[in-house]
């Protein structure tokens, strides 16, 4: 007993000098980043309070602050109705014109006026190794600028735009937040929490492809520059999608299409362990774990497909149909979007046997198309298979954010690709 | 010389005639009268007729309420009868006619009315019933997610059917305080055969979803039969149970159509949500034995998939000339 007692001591005290070792190096870094760092604020301008918060960090001496798309997307939505403003380390408080945006990676390059160089932060040249420490800088909640510890656990698998897989609590208001090693250098910026530990950051070399382009060229207009990204990086998806294999995956007595990606991730259920259910019923979801926020009511950039397989067992043909009638009634778009993003869908449904293989079914087609980006549109495709007596086959998918022949192609791909065993 | 008395209602529907062949008549309250009158307002003697040898003449024999010409503003003293004039006394109409008034032609019986008889019959009618109460049973257990026993759908069935007899009830209930014939059977034989229509013209409508593709109106236009049916049933239902005329039995029967359909339509529209996020699409499908038609290519879906982008486009592009 004596000696677990020691042990336990001996692990404790390890334990406490690990951690008070962070906190001196956490404390040396907050010192010197500190000037560099600020709290972003979206200010309403009719109640003049703000609105929302997040962090930022300076990344040049003439005052560019980088930050996240998130943070300031009321701002790039309504651009009367907010405006930006910073809070640095000594209570000042100024406002910020918003340059450049990436959409697609979450970040956003603001500028604060200056008449001097200030210190900024420095990106970092190379990528961190696996388990090597990182601090992430913010201001969560409100509660004043604070640094977190954790370490770097490489890129997150299956995602089609890059983000790293961050062990240490990233909480909302570190958004736009930067996240340094040992040597004070930026690596990645605080993006998004899975909870317990698990936070996503956007890696540095998007800040600095970001940085580098507005160098070059500062967008002209905002709208239009959040436009070519969206087209841009779904094009670039779709284009992915329909070069990869897709291979015939067999669902009890129908060959669906698996795309042979990483980035989509599928998922299966069945109603088999009940008994009592009138037909048996199982479905294959696959979809892209990754979205495009583009204001808190609008998201888009996700696919979605599912198919889903149903059997009568002891069951009229009749009944059975009115069953699976019900099934197919309520299918939706799997992105939000309100009245002043998107149009109402129009739809279209026809009977439809594709010439190369051996299955006859009721097709839908829906889409509607986005106010502010007139060359993207959501899609939505359902088809029910209706040449069996007992046996049927839901296939469906949602796209949001295409433009008008990528979804077309994506549609005919997929129409070809389902099929009865 | 002969002369026909008619009581009348104030919407000018018969309640008593009397044919007298004598040259001097007595109307009013009291039993001495030729014709008595019980109208309170209505003096013991009233009212006299006296034939001159050429015409009729009406005098009031001094009533303290009077006795005009229908919209005459004096009291009738020796006015001389033309053939249908019609006389307030009291609160009563009389209509006076000559033997030789004209009268309207003779009507035949309609087509419908042997129709009507089949469907009055009993065996006809409980046919109608038994084949709706199955329908509406038979649905009840088509829509249901467990399995069904016989008993649990005949709950349904029944209620349905019970329901869908208040309407007949009703006309007939009218028609018997409107003081004509109830003929609760004929409405009931009627509404069921058409209920039943209805259910046809259902299976039809689904058939036709099923089969045709969006880019052929047919649909559209098929939802006029429900109204077209409707209408039939009303007007029947009205010349079954009130005696009007054609163009007023016409004009009841397409009110209340529009009434049913037009309300319904409102009530969708009210609640017609500003803006709505979900897809509005046709998901018929029915079993394989109901295709009739060949089908589609991809091709052919994607050309018409493609028009829908357009339309879109168009729709937003209006919508922001409305803003402006």
């Amino acid at each position: 007993m004596k000696g677990f007692i020691t042990l336990a001591l001996v692990l404790a005290s390890s334990l406490f000098s690990h951690i008070s070792v962070a906190v001196e190096q956490a404390k040396e870094i907050f010192k010197q980043l500190a000037p560099s760092l600020y709290q972003i604020r979206l200010i309403d301008k009719a109640s003049g309070e703000k609105s929302s918060i997040g962090s930022g960090f300076q990344i040049s001496s003439n005052g560019i602050i980088a930050t996240n798309y998130h943070v300031i997307s009321g701002f790039a939505n309504h651009p009367k109705k907010y405006r930006i403003e910073y809070l640095d380390h000594l209570g000042n408080k100024d406002e910020l014109t918003l340059q450049s945006v990436d959409v697609i990676n979450d970040l956003a390059l603001v500028k604060r006026s200056t008449k001097v160089d200030m210190p900024f932060f420095k990106l970092t040249q190379q990528i961190p190794m696996k388990g090597q420490e990182l601090f992430s800088l913010g201001n969560p909640h409100d509660l004043g600028m604070i640094v977190v510890p954790g370490t770097y656990n490489g890129l997150k698998k299956e995602s089609f735009n890059d983000r790293i897989h961050f062990t240490g609590s990233v909480n909302s208001g570190m958004s736009g937040g930067p996240v340094v090693n040992v040597q004070n250098e930026v690596v990645g910026i605080n993006v998004a929490t899975s909870g317990n530990q698990i936070g996503f950051l956007v890696p540095h070399e998007k800040l600095v492809a970001l940085y580098k382009s507005f160098q070059r060229e500062p967008p002209s207009n905002i709208q239009q520059q959040m436009s070519e990204q969206l087209s841009q990086n779904q094009n670039k998806l779709i284009n992915s999608l329909l070069n990869s294999p897709w291979k015939n995956k067999v669902l009890e007595n129908a060959i669906i299409p698996a795309i042979d990606v990483s980035y989509i991730r599928c998922w299966g259920d069945s109603n088999a362990d009940k008994t009592n259910a009138l037909f048996f019923a199982a479905v294959a979801n696959c979809s892209l774990d990754e979205n495009t926020y583009l204001s808190s009511r609008f998201f888009t950039g996700s696919i979605e497909m599912e198919f889903r397989y149903m059997q009568a067992k002891e069951l009229s043909t009749n009944k059975f149909y009115r069953l699976y009638e019900q099934q197919i009634q309520r299918a939706g778009p799997n992105n939000k979007a309100g009245k002043e993003d998107v149009s109402e869908y129009q739809c279209q449904h026809d009977i439809v046997m594709p010439s190369n293989r051996e299955i006859n079914n009721k097709s839908i087609f829906c889409t509607r198309g986005y106010k502010k980006f007139p060359q993207l549109f959501d899609v939505l495709f359902l088809s029910a298979s209706i040449d069996k007596d007992k046996q049927a086959l839901i296939s469906h998918f949602t796209i949001s954010g295409i433009e008008q022949s990528p979804a077309l192609a994506f549609t005919r791909k997929f129409m070809e690709s389902v099929a009865w065993k | 010389m002969e002369i026909i008395i008619e009581e009348i209602s104030r919407d000018h529907k018969l309640i008593s005639r009397h044919k007298i062949n004598k040259n001097s008549i007595y109307l009013g309250r009291s039993y001495q009268n030729d014709i008595i009158l019980p109208d309170p307002h209505i003096c013991p003697e009233h009212l006299h007729l006296i034939f001159n040898g050429e015409n009729w003449l009406i005098e009031d024999q001094g009533s303290i309420n009077g006795s005009y010409l229908e919209d005459g503003k004096t009291s009738v003293r020796n006015h001389m009868i033309n053939s249908g004039d019609i006389f307030s006394i009291g609160k009563s109409l009389i209509r006076i006619v000559y033997t030789d008034h004209p009268i309207e032609e003779t009507i035949q019986l309609s087509t419908f009315e042997s129709l009507i008889n089949i469907m009055r019959h009993p065996l006809v009618l409980t046919f109608n019933i038994v084949l709706f109460a199955f329908v509406s049973g038979y649905i009840f257990y088509l829509n249901k997610l467990t399995e069904t026993t016989f008993s649990q759908f005949l709950a349904p069935a029944i209620g349905m059917t019970l329901i869908f007899a208040i309407w007949p009830a009703i006309v007939a209930l009218a028609s018997h305080f409107n003081k004509h014939e109830a003929r609760i059977m004929t409405q009931l034989g009627i509404s069921f055969a058409f209920f039943n229509l209805l259910w046809i013209s259902d299976i039809l409508d689904n058939i036709i979803n099923f089969n045709f593709s969006s880019s052929w109106p047919v649909s559209d236009l098929y939802s006029l039969i429900p109204m077209v049916l409707a209408f039939c049933l009303f007007w029947l239902n009205s010349s079954i149970g009130f005696h009007m005329g054609e163009r007023r039995q016409l004009i009841v029967a397409a009110g209340i159509t529009v009434l049913f359909f037009g309300g319904s339509y409102l009530v969708k529209i009210t609640n017609k949500p500003e803006f709505s996020a979900m897809p509005n699409y046709n998901a018929t499908i029915m079993p394989p034995n109901f295709m009739f038609l060949p089908s589609s290519d991809v091709d052919e879906f994607l050309l018409n998939s493609e028009k829908l982008f357009t339309k879109v486009e168009k729709e937003i592009a209006k919508e922001k000339k409305k803003e402006e």
